[in-house]
């Protein structure tokens, strides 16, 4: 089952604008082209940044 | 003193005048004052300008520079703020409607540091609503204009604070930069922007955009000058759990101009990559000026950049609509159209997309810290573009139409996912709007960009040339 942008939002009780919806799927299409499929990032051995304090991850 | 233009004139300039009490800090309050009532019909750049508190402040701090008690560079020196920064007893609106009557209880810390130091507020400046935009074409309050051509934008979010300091009604001025909020207005506006590391400069009493991206920071006339602002507002503040145990540098000290031997890295696929050419020109242009100082250039490869885009877009959108999703859900109609949009789209990426933004993000850390095990900084363009018309949602790139956010932000981005320091400088005209060149350095190498920026400052980018709505306002 694929959902529409409008429904996904309505799930979530946001209300979009009519006429955002359009712009709202190109940019959404565009996020997905730029994150590609994330080839090179070796992402399957990669850590999270959640703790995004270069304290604790570059002065070592 | 009378025969200066003491709106045009940077703290480092200003500073000796006040500390040898050849210049009154009421003089200089009231000129900054009538400064900002001479422009704000043109640049809109004030939210609320505080005419009596200032002028107040400014009599007890005469007094105490008279009595002996000069406590330092910014002692005496009046600034707007961004509205997101929290003041005791103040509105603070976001330049939003949702929260035109906010009143804080108490100072943001930067704003208490500010106050330790002797600076007098001369009111709030405006911003895009709630920081999420470029554009400071404000629904609610106006757009705010940049002073070197009115039709233009003069970038954000922290617009208010760039066109403020370039037309001389505020001499300094602090801004947030979550995606580059800081270094795009200071690029548009031909001013100083600084975003240092994240964990530097406390954020308590700022209203967030995205928690793990937003930086406060100095936007000045020069580079000293915010060098000098940097040592205020620097170092850890228990309040806020991002705030590091680092030694605060000796900025002001480090910024010697002696760039011999520094090694510049040039990153060419993703920062010299779709860059409008009169840009490319200046911004390579200024690296050769600093060559010619003696610093060295290196090419370096930071392979993740090209997924950076993705993961600021991700990261950013999710936060702050995690942020304002309770008024997305009650009262979304009090919000401008654009940020309501953006909220809109901040709710579709999953916590998968956002656990993998992260993971994008920690290997650009360390691609970031191979590189810095090469070079000293790095250099390339602030922005690709040109500020655009006011109203316009797409920019002109080498002849193609493009869009504008994606564009200007598009070399913010790393910095902020990163928290590595950034600087852009002012480095030329293009169509007779400022370009920036910006500087990036290793976590807390924030002495080592701003004496790049120095030394490239002292090469006299702009020719002495200011807006003229300084002089003729």
């Amino acid at each position: 089952m694929s959902l529409t942008i409008k429904e996904l939002l309505e799930n979530k009780g946001i209300k979009p604008r009519e006429e955002h919806l359009e712009v709202l799927d190109r940019r959404w299409k565009a996020m997905a082209q730029l994150r590609g499929d994330l080839d090179g990032v070796n992402i399957d051995d990669a850590d999270i940044a959640l703790r995004n304090i270069p304290g604790g991850d570059h002065v070592e | 003193m009378l025969s200066k233009n003491l709106a045009a004139m940077a703290v480092e300039e200003l500073a000796p005048l006040i500390e040898k009490k050849e210049l009154s800090p009421v003089e200089l309050t009231e000129e900054i004052l009538n400064q900002a009532e001479a422009t704000e019909g043109k640049i809109n750049a004030y939210m609320e300008v505080y005419r009596e508190d200032a002028i107040e402040d400014a009599k007890k701090v005469e007094e105490e520079i008279v009595n002996g008690n000069y406590r330092g560079m910014y002692h005496g020196i009046p600034m707007g703020i961004k509205d997101n920064i929290y003041f005791k007893d103040k509105v603070t609106t976001m330049s939003s409607k949702i929260h035109k009557d906010f009143v804080s209880d108490y100072d943001a810390t930067v704003i208490k540091k500010l106050r330790n130091a002797g600076v007098i507020f001369t009111g709030k400046v405006s911003m895009h609503e709630y920081a999420w935009g470029i554009t400071n074409n404000n629904p609610h309050y106006g757009a705010v204009k940049n002073p070197w051509n009115l039709e233009k934008i003069p970038g954000g979010s922290s617009g208010g604070s760039g066109a403020a300091v370039a037309v001389g009604s505020s001499v300094a001025s602090l801004g947030t930069d979550t995606a580059g909020s800081i270094r795009i207005p200071s690029s548009a506006n031909g001013i100083v922007g600084l975003k240092q590391t994240f964990g530097r400069v406390s954020k308590y009493g700022v209203y967030p955009l995205a928690w793990s991206l937003d930086h406060v920071g100095p936007m000045t006339k020069t580079v000293k000058d915010a060098a000098g602002l940097l040592q205020i507002i620097a170092g850890f503040d228990p309040n806020d759990p991002t705030t590091v145990y680092v030694p605060v540098d000796d900025y002001i000290g480090k910024v010697t101009g002696d760039v011999k031997n520094l090694v510049i890295g040039i990153e060419e696929d993703y920062y010299f990559r779709e860059v409008d050419s009169e840009i490319e020109k200046l911004v390579r242009a200024g690296i050769q000026k600093l060559v010619d100082q003696g610093a060295k250039v290196q090419t370096v490869k930071i392979p993740t950049l090209k997924y950076a885009e993705w993961a600021e877009l991700v990261t950013s959108l999710s936060e702050a609509s995690a942020i304002h999703h309770s008024d997305m859900l009650t009262r979304p109609n009090d919000f401008g159209h654009d940020i309501r949009m953006l909220f809109e789209l901040g709710e579709l990426p999953s916590a998968v997309d956002y656990l993998q933004a992260q993971q994008v993000r920690r290997q650009l850390k360390h691609d970031f810290r191979k590189a810095f095990e090469q070079v000293d900084i790095l250099a390339m363009p602030t922005l690709p573009i040109l500020p655009n018309d006011i109203g316009d949602d797409f920019a002109d790139l080498n002849g193609k139409k493009v869009d504008l956010i994606d564009n200007i932000i598009r070399f913010m981005g790393p910095g902020n996912l990163t928290g590595l320091p950034a600087l852009s400088v002012p480095c030329g005209f293009s169509q007779g709007l400022p370009v920036g060149l910006q500087f990036m350095g290793p976590a807390f190498g924030e002495a080592a960009i701003l004496n790049a920026g120095y030394a490239f400052e002292q090469t006299n980018p702009l020719e002495n040339k200011k807006p003229d709505l300084l002089f003729k306002a």
